[in-house]
């Protein structure tokens, strides 16, 4: 309620563009139907009803909820444990050049690496199983948080600093009332990052290394040649994404009302 | 790996200080190698991996030509689904940035497979065009659309509206106000896009290889990532799964460098 909303004139209604919305993805799914009917074939491409159909009967067996579940889980643990790892260190990297200038390099050089090149080395090291999609993704959170972080930092206000500092408040206090505050939207706008591309990687890794999961039910269900299941899971991922993304940002919104959306997302 | 690195930092981090700065940087790396090899020699076994044998696999695998040609397979796939991507991405993202009518009847479409990770299209994918080139340049393709249609959109939106009304008055028709004025403009968004794009398409490509790799048993199609599953799969090399690492490593960092520098030189005015 409280927070601001910016109208232009013009702008339709919310009713309008749902109608707007439905009405795209109608022609979308009409399309496919005829496309579906015409090739005849339902391992290569089912009709929308058949997955619609695979989608409430993997929904009535909670196989859809439990695989998601599962996903669902490790991409929580993941970004909980590079949130705790990447904070503190961008906390830390911001406000000393000293300790940028000593870890920043090392962060350069693995940060190319991505998540997913690890994906054989780990397979070895961890074996198919829970620990191996939460180490990629973990590594995968941990750079966009640790860099957005230090960004967020770096971008706070000196004169808010040298003015606390005027008034003889302590370093710790410094910290904890202003730059943490003041960093918190870039913060945010990195965990966003964070969590899209562990939720991209939690995908790829279960595909080739776990035995349960939304990437391993797809694959499953493709072997089986059972597209209309193998369809239903991809939408599942891309609801799960897309809700990620709206609940960070909602958060976004609660905790720091005052930072307008930052960025255009990317 | 993480664990450790932060460890070194609180304990190292007192001594750096007094140093001059360039030392700084290269001295967590050098800890950590020198640890990594002491660990490595101290597990014993012939298989674990440890900086000096990897050197010993990068000489082996760039000599004998595996690598490159890896390297250049990979990136024949990049550059074909990135193309595509581009060529899709580009038209329709100036057409509703520039509509509002064309964007609200497209955007929906966009936002609904956005949030979908190229890889899960993966099994589609393999089902529709088999375990080839086809499959992987069609992830590419995927993966690189979207950052690139995003970043188009907002581009050709943020651009002056007092522009476009000067255009408009000087009766410039729709496509010469396009190729003049909006194309110009959107520019460096676009630029952004096709260097977000790029590194995406990268990340995907080495995904989908591996994931094909695993998945098809295999025998194949080349590409970095193949690679690096067969050193997983079969031969058991681990030494050599690291080489890949590290030039997938660099082959991206090596794209986003040029991407930059190509942008720089065709837009001095909106460089990064």
């Amino acid at each position: 309620m409280a927070t601001p909303k910016t109208v232009t004139p013009g702008d339709p209604g919310r009713l309008v563009m749902a109608l707007v919305y439905l009405r795209t993805m109608a022609v979308f799914i009409v399309v496919w139907a005829i496309i579906a009917r015409w090739t005849a074939n339902t391992a290569l491409l089912p009709t929308p009803l058949a997955v619609i159909e695979a989608f409430i009967d993997l929904a009535r067996d909670l196989e859809l909820f439990q695989h998601a579940g599962i996903s669902f889980g490790r991409m929580l643990l993941s970004v909980a444990i590079a949130s705790a790892l990447a904070i503190p260190l961008g906390l830390a990297m911001g406000l000393s050049r000293k300790l940028d200038a000593f870890v920043d390099p090392t962060i350069e050089v693995l940060r190319p690496i991505s998540g997913i090149a690890w994906i054989p080395l780990a397979l070895f090291i961890f074996g198919i199983g829970n620990a191996l999609p939460v180490f990629i993704m973990t590594y995968t959170a941990f750079f966009p948080i640790v860099l957005g972080t230090v960004a967020g930092v770096r971008d706070v206000d000196r004169r808010l600093i040298d003015a606390a500092r005027t008034m003889g408040v302590p370093r710790r206090t410094i910290v904890t009332r202003i730059v943490v505050p003041a960093a918190l939207p870039s913060l945010l706008v990195a965990l966003r990052l964070g969590v899209a591309s562990s939720w991209t990687a939690v995908v790829a890794a279960e595909l080739i290394g776990a035995p349960s999961g939304l990437g391993y039910a797809v694959e499953w269900y493709r072997e089986l040649l059972m597209t209309p299941q193998v369809m239903a899971f991809i939408a599942m991922i891309g609801i799960l994404g897309y809700a990620c993304d709206r609940t960070v940002r909602t958060l976004a919104v609660r905790f720091t009302p005052w930072a307008v959306e930052m960025r255009p997302s990317t | 790996m993480n664990a450790v690195s932060q460890a070194a930092v609180s304990r190292l981090a007192g001594k750096a200080e007094s140093r001059a700065w360039p030392w700084r940087g290269l001295l967590l790396p050098l800890v950590l190698l020198a640890v990594w090899q002491a660990w490595g020699t101290a597990a014993g076994s012939v298989r674990t991996p440890m900086p000096t044998r990897v050197l010993m696999a990068a000489v082996d695998l760039v000599g004998s030509g595996d690598l490159p040609w890896g390297i250049a397979q990979s990136l024949g796939r990049v550059f074909l689904g990135f193309t595509v991507a581009a060529l899709i991405a580009i038209p329709l993202g100036l057409a509703m940035g520039s509509s509002r009518a064309i964007e609200r009847n497209v955007d929906p479409l966009v936002e609904s497979f956005r949030p979908i990770a190229a890889i899960a299209i993966l099994p589609l994918a393999i089902l529709w065009l088999g375990t080839g080139t086809a499959a992987a340049v069609m992830i590419v393709a995927y993966a690189a659309f979207f950052p690139i249609a995003i970043n188009t959109i907002a581009g050709t939106k943020r651009i002056d509206p007092t522009l476009l009304r000067a255009a408009a008055t000087m009766g410039l028709g729709r496509l010469a106000t396009l190729r003049t004025v909006v194309v110009p403009g959107a520019l460096p968004a676009i630029g952004v896009g096709l260097r977000i794009g790029m590194g995406v398409a990268w990340t995907a490509i080495v995904a989908a290889e591996l994931a094909v790799g695993a998945k098809a048993g295999g025998g194949g199609s080349g590409g970095i990532g193949q690679m690096m599953f067969v050193f997983y799969a079969y031969s058991i090399e681990l030494n050599r799964i690291v080489v890949c690492m590290i030039a997938v490593g660099l082959v991206a960092l090596a794209l986003d460098r040029l991407l930059r520098a190509g942008m720089r030189g065709l837009m001095p005015w909106a460089a990064p």
